[in-house]
């Protein structure tokens, strides 16, 4: 199978990263005014799991982690050499590991739904798969590593 | 000459082989350690949920419902032992209610807040629970724990997050770990003084006090309410309102 090049990739991963910054500032901003995201279908979802006390962890909104997770793709997009390779694909796998849970929480725990946390895995699942494309397809494939990063000094 | 030329070419030839032979490293490195996360993450993600999954059922303050819709509730309204509102208001309410019942639960999640942010916060009305524990044998411990969460200032705070994650009548799942849950979940600072009020002669005596009281006044279930004002005779039993809008009528006849 032909991958898509890694410039392509690069463009696809800025692109769903800023949708995702876009989703998780939307549910951090509708949570720091004391109310709760607005599900688009009606429905208390949103703010059932908004009040849930899953919601923050030590005091922050987990919509917080998500933009910080997000605003990190969008960075690695921006560098072609393996540390942005691999840093892309941790971040994504990381946030793909954490979206599962938050999403078992939901089903099962909250027994609510919220749809801009589904919006929010979704995206996350789409980086992950992108990004774990990208590392397996480029990995090494650019020159020496940029100074201080994963290459190994030969003299 | 030609000979500086062929050993700078075999220089050349050794670099290229050499950073091939890196980036071949690298990469095979790289995709060990991605392989070696996404197992680590796998592990993380199936800890989390299991942890998660061993402690349902109540009792775990992790898993408390709606503890900032409490929080915004109740929170700048003053609150006295079981009295929620400013102490001079002219007109008191009292629920008689027992922390296990439904009815009281939809009371407190649909009907109490437009009172609570009406009246009670403009100071024309404060209200009063008392306990009158009627569904099963869990309910009387339960109902003490309020009151030794309002001997800290934590009562109504109390009162509601309970309602909000109460479980099945007669579950079982008002147990001590579920109290000391919701305590926590509360705000209740001290829980040892907590601990030790809520089994006290004095806090399971004035729940059967109070009890003995709704019966006396002919009160069959929960949530009862009674009504003290400058313009009521004493207390008057207003039963059990079916709407917000009742209840602010009774307050405002009472005024």
């Amino acid at each position: 199978m032909k991958l898509p090049t890694e410039a392509t990739l690069r463009r696809i991963i800025a692109f769903v990263a800023a949708l995702g910054i876009g989703v998780a500032t939307y549910i951090t901003i509708a949570d720091s005014g004391g109310g709760a995201p607005t599900c688009l279908a009606g429905g208390g979802g949103c703010e059932t799991v908004a009040s849930s006390s899953y919601s923050h962890i030590a005091g922050v909104n987990v919509a917080v982690f998500g933009i910080i997770g997000y605003v990190a793709l969008l960075a690695s997009a921006f560098f072609v050499n393996d540390l942005a390779r691999f840093g892309g694909f941790a971040v994504a796998l990381g946030g793909f590991g954490f979206s599962v849970y938050l999403t078992y929480l939901e089903i099962f725990k909250i027994e609510a739904i919220c749809q801009w946390c589904v919006a929010s895995a979704v995206l996350m699942t789409i980086l992950f798969v992108l990004n774990a494309t990208r590392l397996i397809g480029y990995a090494g494939t650019d020159g020496p590593a940029t100074r201080g990063q994963l290459r190994t000094e030969h003299t | 000459m030609s000979g500086k030329q062929d050993r700078e070419k075999r220089k050349e030839e050794r670099l290229r082989e050499e950073t091939q032979v890196n980036a071949k490293d690298r990469r095979t490195r790289l995709l060990q350690f991605g392989a070696g996360a996404v197992f680590l993450v796998l592990a993380v993600v199936l800890v989390l949920i299991v942890v998660s999954s061993s402690s349902s059922g109540g009792g775990d303050a992790s898993n408390l419902k709606e503890v900032s819709q409490v929080d915004s509730l109740v929170s700048g309204v003053p609150q006295t032992n079981m009295v929620l509102g400013d102490s001079k208001a002219p007109v008191e309410l009292i629920e008689f209610g027992d922390l296990q019942c439904p009815v009281c639960k939809a009371y407190s999640e649909e009907i109490l807040p437009k009172v609570i942010e009406g009246q009670v916060d403009q100071g024309q009305a404060k209200i009063e629970f008392r306990n009158f524990t009627i569904i099963g044998v869990q309910s009387p411990p339960a109902g003490a724990a309020a009151l030794a969460a309002g001997a800290q200032g934590r009562g109504w705070n109390y009162l509601e997050l309970f309602y909000r994650n109460q479980g099945k009548e007669n579950s079982g799942y008002a147990d001590d770990e579920f109290l000391t849950a919701v305590a926590k979940g509360s705000g209740v600072k001290d829980i040892a003084k907590w601990n030790e009020e809520r089994n006290s002669a004095k806090l399971t005596g004035e729940v059967k006090k109070t009890t003995a009281e709704a019966v006396k006044l002919g009160f069959t279930g929960t949530p009862s309410f009674a009504i003290k004002g400058p313009s009521t005779n004493g207390m008057e039993l207003l039963g059990t309102p079916a709407t917000a809008g009742e209840i602010e009528e009774a307050i405002e006849q009472a005024s």
